[in-house]
C-alpha cells in the first residue's frame, strides 16, 4: 500500500509542478544540433562531377547523368529514399553536396521527393546554419593509404 | 472528543422535486396529468442534458488535460481558449466517421448494447438529489433503484461482447460479467451499511441524515458517512472503481491485452455512445459516492449553491479515477476476481455487521 | 581495475582436447579467425553437439550460419561457453548441392529450432529430424530460397495468404476441445511492432504460443552482402535494433570487420565508442522500461512518458555527438567519424548534467514502478524463465541475466575500453518479469558509471593525441575465404556478426546473430499455463525489437 501511495504521490507531484517537456511545434521550432543531418543541398558551381557520391551511396539514392563529353547533365537525389548516412558529404572533395539541418519536407507522392539539381540547390538552410562550419570534415582518413596498395578507385 | 450529535428533523415530505417546481413555474400544473407528465419530461430532459454536457466536457477535453498534466505534456490547446473548442471539433469528427459493422454481428443485440450502456447510467441520475432543488424523483427505495439501474450496464457490456463476433470482444464481455458479479455484491453490501446509519433507502433522507455536525471543541465537522465510517467509504470507492471498470480494474477493456475488450468492434456513433456511457457511469458512481458518503449537495454557503458543491464532488471522484490511471498498474483478471470474492466481499460483510452492532448499541 | 570484472573461468578446452573428443568424427579442420573449426559428417550433428555440450562444456549454441558455395551447402554451428565466451569452436557441416540434408540439432539445443528454420527458409538446407520444418521469416507460400545461388533475385513474387492463416475464416475451433485460437497481432497494441503470436487459450489461460515472425524481414543480411566493407555496410546496423541502440549495433559490425581486416582502433576512439554505446544502452533500457510499463499499466501513462522524457535527454546528447537521433552512422572501421563536438566543455558538461540527474530519476522510477505493490503482484513469479532453459534457448542480455545467468560479453570477451573501467555485471536470480525489469534499471546505473569514467578520460586526453580513426585503406579486400564470427553486448544481448570474405570488397556471406530472435523463441516456454495479461507482460519484458528479430 505504501508503494502504491508513493507512486500516486509521484505523479501528483508532476501534475502540480506544471512543467512540461513537450513543445508546441511548429510555433517553437526545435533546435537541432550543428551536426544534424537533414535534406541535401547541392551546388553545381562547386561540383566537379567525380561521381564519388553516387558510388559511395549505399542504396542508390543519388543518380548522376553525364553527356558523352563527361560533362554533368543531371544530378538527381531521392530524398525520400535517402537514409541520411552522410557518406556523400563525407566523400565529396569540394563540398558540393551538403546535408543541411532542414528536416521539414513534405510531398503529396513519393515521386515528388526525387529532387533534381535545381530543387536541391533551392533547399533552404535551417535557421541559417551552414553545417560545414561546425562539422569540420576530417578527410584525412579518406585519402589515407593504409598499409596495402594505393587504391585510386 | 466527539460531542453530541445534533440531528435536524427529517423534512422529506416538504422536499419539492424538480418536476413540481417546473410545473409551478411554467404553469403546466394547470393542465392536469398531461401537464404534469410534460413537466416531468422537461425536468428529465434538463438533468439528462446536464449530465451529457458534463461527459462532453470530460471526454474530449478534461480527460486529456488531466492526463497531460500527469505526464508533463501540453495537451489540447489549439482551438478556442485552453482548447475548449476541441469538444465541438471532436463531436463532428466522431459523428462523421464511418460506422463499420462486422459481417457476423448479431444485429439487434449489437445495436442495442451501446444504448443500454449509455441509458442505464442516465436512468440512475433520476433519484440523485443534486441540490438547488434539482432532484427528479425521490422514491422510498432510491438507493436500491440506483444500484439496480446501474447494474443494467453489465447486460449492455455482455451484449456488446457477445454480439460483436470478435474473440477479443468476447473475452472482454466475459471479463466484464465476471467483474461486475464479483464487485456488485460488495458494493451493495457496503451501501447497506449506510442505509443502517440513515435508516432509510430514500436518497433525500440519506442526505438529510448527513446534515448533522460533530462538535470537536473548536471546529465542527459535518457528519458525512465518509468521516463517520471511512472504512466503508474506502471499500465503496474500490468496489465502485471495479464496477465502472476504471484503473486499476479496467480489465474488461484492457487495451494492451485484449485490444479494447467489448468495444473493439464499435466505431463512429456507437463508439461515442459507449464512450458516453462509460463517462456517465463514472459520474453516476461519483454521484452515488457524493450522495451517500459526502453529504450530497452539502457545503458552505447558501443552500442555492448545492448543485455547485455536488458537481465539485462528482468531478473530484472523476479526478481520482484519472489520478489512479496515471499511477496504478492494472491488476490481472484472476487477481481482480480474487480481490473481489476473497477480500472485498468479506470486508464489506464485516463492515455491515460492525455497523449494525454499533448503530444498535448507540440506539 | 574493477573487482566486478574478474570472473572465474572454466578450464580452457584446448584444440587437442577437442580433437580427442571428436576423434574420427572430425573429417577435417576449417579454422575461423575466432575459433578452431571442425568439419563433420551431416549425420553426426546431434552426436557431436551433445558431446561438446556435455563433456567439454560448450553450452551456448551462439549462432548457426548457413550458406551455399558453388559445390556444397554448409551449416556452421558457432559454439561457446556461457562461463567463458572466449572459448569457441565452430562445427562445420557440409552437404551436397543435389541433396542438402543435414541432421537437425534441435533435439540437443532448442535454439537450433528457429535457426534451422531460418537456414531452411533463406538458404534451403533440409534438417532431418527437425520438429517443425516450416519457413520462419518468409511467407509459407514463398517459392525458392533467396540466399541460394540459383535464386532469381529479380523475379517478383505475389504472396497470398495461405488458407489456414486466413484470420477471417472461422475454422480454428476444434469441436472436440474447449480451447480457443486467438491471433495476437500482427496488429495489436502490445506486440511491440508487427509480431503475430498464434495463441491457443483455455479460458484466459495460455495453452500454446507460437510466435510468427518475419513481417518486418527486410533482407538486411543481403543488403550488407551487397555493400562495401569500408563504407556501405555501416549505416545498416542502425536499422536492426532501430529503437536507439544504433551504436551498439554498429559496434557489432565494426568489431567483426576490424578483426577480419586486422585493423587496430586508436585508444581515444575506443573511449568515445564506449561512451556512445553506453548512452545508447541507457536510451534503449529506458524505452524497454517505458514500454514494459505500458504493457502492465495498460495506457500511455505517466511512467511511459517519464521514461521517454529521460530518453529524450540521451537522444539529444547522441544527436550532438553523432548528428542523428536514431540512425547514427557514427562508427567507421578503425574509429569513429567525429571527435566530440566543439565546444568540448559544453558537451561534457551537458552529459555530466544528465548523469547527475539520473540517480534522482532512477529513484523516481523505483518509487513509481518497482515499489508499487500492484506492479509487484503483476510481475513477480510471472513469465518464469529458468536459467537452464534460458541457456537452452540461447538467451542473452538482460533476459539471461534476469534469470541468474552471469554472462556479459563486455566483461567476458572484452572489447572497446570496458576492461579498463570500473563497473559491475548485474544479475538477478528472480527469473521472472520483475527481475528482468530490475536488471535493466540497475544496468542503467552501471552504464552511467561507465560514461562518467569515459568523460573523465576524454576530458583529460592530451589535445595532440586525439586520434579518432586508424589509417584504413579506402578499399578493403580481406583475403578470400577468411571467416570470422564476433559478438558484442548489444542492448538486448549478444549481437553477433559472421562474415566470410570472398576476396572482393563486399562480404561473401554476412550473417547477423540477433539477440531478440533467441529471446523471443523462449516466449512459449515462459508463458505456458499463464494468463493473457502475463503473456503480454512477458513479451514486454523480453524487450524485443521486431526489426532485429526479422532483420
Amino acid at each position: 500500500m505504501i508503494g502504491l501511495l508513493k507512486s500516486m504521490a509521484t505523479t501528483m507531484k508532476h501534475a502540480l509542478d506544471g512543467s512540461t517537456f513537450t513543445v508546441e511545434y511548429p510555433e517553437t521550432a526545435p533546435d537541432v544540433s550543428p551536426r544534424f543531418r537533414g535534406v541535401h543541398k547541392f551546388s553545381q558551381e562547386r561540383c566537379i562531377w567525380c561521381r564519388q557520391c553516387e558510388n559511395v551511396c549505399p542504396n542508390d539514392t543519388i543518380q548522376i547523368v553525364m553527356d558523352d563529353q563527361r560533362n554533368g547533365e543531371q544530378y538527381n537525389l531521392h530524398i525520400g529514399q535517402c537514409i541520411y548516412c552522410r557518406l556523400c558529404e563525407e566523400v565529396c572533395p569540394v563540398d558540393a553536396i551538403l546535408l543541411t539541418q532542414n528536416f521539414e519536407f513534405t510531398a503529396d507522392t513519393k515521386h515528388d521527393f526525387v529532387y533534381n539539381k535545381e530543387q536541391l540547390k533551392a533547399v533552404p538552410w535551417y535557421k541559417d546554419i551552414d553545417p560545414l562550419e561546425s562539422r569540420e570534415p576530417d578527410r584525412s582518413a579518406w585519402i589515407g593509404e593504409g598499409e596495402g596498395d594505393v587504391d585510386y578507385q | 472528543m466527539v460531542g453530541a450529535i445534533t440531528r435536524t428533523p427529517l423534512q422529506n415530505d416538504d422536499t419539492i422535486l424538480l418536476p413540481e417546481r417546473i410545473g409551478d413555474l411554467t404553469g403546466l400544473d394547470a393542465y392536469g396529468t398531461g401537464g404534469e407528465l410534460l413537466a416531468i419530461f422537461l425536468a428529465a430532459f434538463l438533468i439528462g442534458n446536464l449530465m451529457l454536457a458534463m461527459t462532453g466536457v470530460a471526454g474530449p477535453w478534461a480527460k486529456r488535460k488531466i492526463t497531460a498534466a500527469f505526464t508533463d505534456r501540453i495537451a489540447v490547446n489549439r482551438l478556442g481558449p485552453a482548447g475548449i473548442l476541441i469538444i465541438v471539433a471532436d463531436s463532428v469528427r466522431l459523428l462523421s466517421k464511418e460506422l463499420i459493422i462486422p459481417e457476423n454481428a448479431d444485429r439487434p443485440a449489437y445495436d442495442l448494447a451501446p444504448i443500454v450502456i449509455a441509458s442505464s447510467a442516465l436512468l440512475g441520475f433520476a433519484v440523485i438529489p443534486m441540490g438547488s432543488g434539482i432532484h427528479l424523483a425521490d422514491p422510498e427505495v432510491g438507493l436500491a433503484y440506483v444500484f439496480a439501474v446501474a447494474g443494467i450496464a453489465s447486460i449492455g457490456l455482455v451484449m456488446a461482447g457477445y454480439a460483436s463476433s470478435n474473440k477479443y470482444s468476447m473475452l472482454g464481455g466475459l471479463r466484464a460479467v465476471a467483474q461486475n458479479v464479483a464487485y456488485e455484491i460488495p458494493l451493495v453490501v457496503t451501501g447497506m451499511s449506510v442505509v443502517i446509519f440513515a435508516g432509510s433507502l430514500q436518497m433525500s433522507t440519506i442526505v438529510e441524515a448527513q446534515a448533522a455536525t460533530f462538535d470537536l471543541g473548536i471546529v465542527s465537522i459535518p457528519a458525512w458517512y465518509a468521516l463517520v465510517n471511512p472504512f466503508a467509504f474506502v471499500l465503496f470507492l474500490v468496489a465502485n472503481f471495479a464496477e465502472v471498470g476504471r484503473n486499476p480494474f479496467d480489465t474488461p477493456e484492457a487495451p494492451t491485452e485484449i485490444v479494447a475488450g467489448y468495444q473493439t468492434e464499435y466505431s463512429s456513433v456507437y463508439f461515442v455512445l459507449i464512450y458516453l456511457g462509460e463517462f456517465l457511469h463514472i459520474f453516476l458512481g461519483g454521484a452515488i459516492i457524493a450522495t451517500i458518503f459526502l453529504g450530497g449537495p452539502a457545503g458552505p454557503g447558501p443552500a442555492e449553491l448545492g448543485i455547485v458543491w455536488f458537481l465539485i464532488k462528482i468531478w473530484a471522484v472523476f479526478l481520482l479515477t484519472q489520478w489512479l490511471r496515471s499511477a496504478v498498474p492494472r491488476v490481472r483478471i484472476d487477481q481482480l476476481i480474487e480481490i473481489g470474492w476473497k477480500g472485498l466481499l468479506v470486508l464489506s460483510f464485516a463492515n455491515l455487521v460492525l455497523t449494525a452492532v454499533i448503530v444498535g448499541l448507540i440506539a | 581495475m574493477s573487482s566486478g570484472l574478474e570472473r572465474t573461468r572454466p578450464v580452457e578446452t584446448t584444440e587437442d582436447d577437442l580433437e580427442a573428443l571428436l576423434g574420427d568424427r572430425a573429417l577435417a579442420r576449417d579454422d575461423h579467425l575466432n575459433a578452431p573449426g571442425f568439419v563433420i559428417r551431416p549425420d553426426d550433428v546431434q552426436d557431436v553437439l551433445s558431446d561438446l555440450r556435455d563433456e567439454a562444456g560448450f553450452d551456448h549454441l551462439s549462432c548457426l550460419t548457413a550458406q551455399q558455395y558453388e559445390d556444397r551447402y554448409e551449416s556452421i554451428y558457432h559454439m561457446k561457453k556461457y562461463a567463458d565466451p572466449t572459448q569457441e569452436v565452430s562445427i562445420v557441416v557440409p552437404t551436397t548441392t543435389d541433396d542438402p540434408v543435414s541432421e537437425s540439432a534441435a533435439p540437443v539445443f532448442r535454439t537450433a529450432d528457429w535457426h534451422e528454420r531460418e537456414a531452411f527458409d533463406l538458404v534451403g538446407i533440409d534438417y532431418e529430424g527437425h520438429p517443425d520444418p516450416r519457413r520462419i521469416l518468409l511467407p509459407e507460400t514463398w517459392q525458392g530460397h533467396p540466399l541460394s545461388l540459383d535464386y532469381d533475385q529479380e523475379k517478383p513474387q505475389l504472396v497470398t495468404l495461405s488458407e489456414h492463416a486466413n484470420p477471417i475464416q472461422p475454422d480454428h475451433h476444434d469441436a472436440e476441445s474447449d480451447t480457443m485460437f486467438l491471433n495476437i497481432g500482427p496488429h495489436h497494441p502490445a506486440t511491440h511492432g508487427v509480431l503475430h503470436v498464434k495463441t491457443v487459450l483455455d479460458g484466459e489461460t495460455v495453452v500454446d504460443v507460437d510466435p510468427d515472425v518475419g513481417y518486418l524481414h527486410r533482407c538486411e543480411e543481403q543488403m550488407c552482402q551487397q555493400g562495401t566493407y569500408r563504407h556501405q555496410i555501416m549505416p545498416y546496423p542502425d536499422r536492426w535494433d532501430y529503437v536507439s541502440a544504433g551504436l551498439l549495433n554498429e559496434w557489432a559490425y565494426a568489431r567483426a570487420a576490424e578483426d577480419l581486416a586486422d585493423i587496430e582502433v586508436p585508444e581515444y576512439a575506443q573511449i568515445i565508442r564506449t561512451m556512445g554505446a553506453e548512452l545508447c544502452r541507457i536510451a534503449s533500457h529506458m524505452l524497454a522500461l517505458g514500454t514494459f510499463c505500458l504493457d502492465v499499466y495498460g495506457d500511455f501513462t505517466a511512467v511511459f512518458q517519464y521514461a521517454f522524457r529521460d530518453r529524450e535527454v540521451v537522444q539529444d546528447i547522441l544527436e550532438d555527438l553523432t548528428g542523428q537521433r536514431l540512425m547514427f552512422n557514427y562508427f567507421r572501421l578503425g574509429g569513429v567519424a567525429w571527435d566530440l563536438p566543439e565546444p568540448r566543455e559544453e558537451f561534457i558538461a551537458k552529459t555530466r548534467d544528465f548523469l547527475d540527474e539520473l540517480p534522482a530519476k532512477v529513484d523516481e522510477y523505483n518509487d513509481m514502478v518497482t515499489s508499487n505493490e500492484i506492479f509487484q503482484v503483476r510481475c513477480i513469479d510471472t513469465g518464469v524463465l529458468e536459467p537452464e532453459v534460458a541457456k537452452d534457448y540461447g538467451c542473452t542480455g538482460p533476459v539471461a541475466r534476469g534469470s541468474g545467468v552471469d554472462y556479459d560479453i563486455r566483461r567476458d570477451d572484452p572489447y572497446g575500453y570496458y576492461s579498463e573501467l570500473d563497473w559491475d555485471v548485474i544479475t538477478d536470480d528472480g527469473c521472472d518479469n520483475y527481475s528482468r525489469v530490475l536488471c535493466r534499471m540497475r544496468e542503467v546505473e552501471e552504464s552511467a558509471k561507465i560514461i562518467e569514467q569515459c568523460l573523465d578520460l576524454l576530458e583529460d586526453w592530451p589535445e595532440d593525441e586525439r586520434e579518432i580513426q586508424a589509417n584504413v585503406p579506402r578499399t578493403l579486400k580481406p583475403d578470400a575465404d577468411t571467416e570470422v564470427y564476433r559478438a558484442v553486448e548489444g542492448a538486448k544481448g549478444e549481437l553477433g556478426i559472421y562474415i566470410r570474405s570472398d576476396g572482393t570488397d563486399k562480404p561473401g556471406r554476412f550473417k547477423i546473430r540477433s539477440p531478440c530472435y533467441h529471446n523471443l523463441s523462449a516466449l512459449g516456454e515462459m508463458t505456458q499455463g499463464e494468463y493473457i495479461p502475463d503473456l503480454i507482460a512477458s513479451l514486454g519484458s523480453l524487450d524485443i525489437v521486431l526489426g532485429e528479430v526479422d532483420r
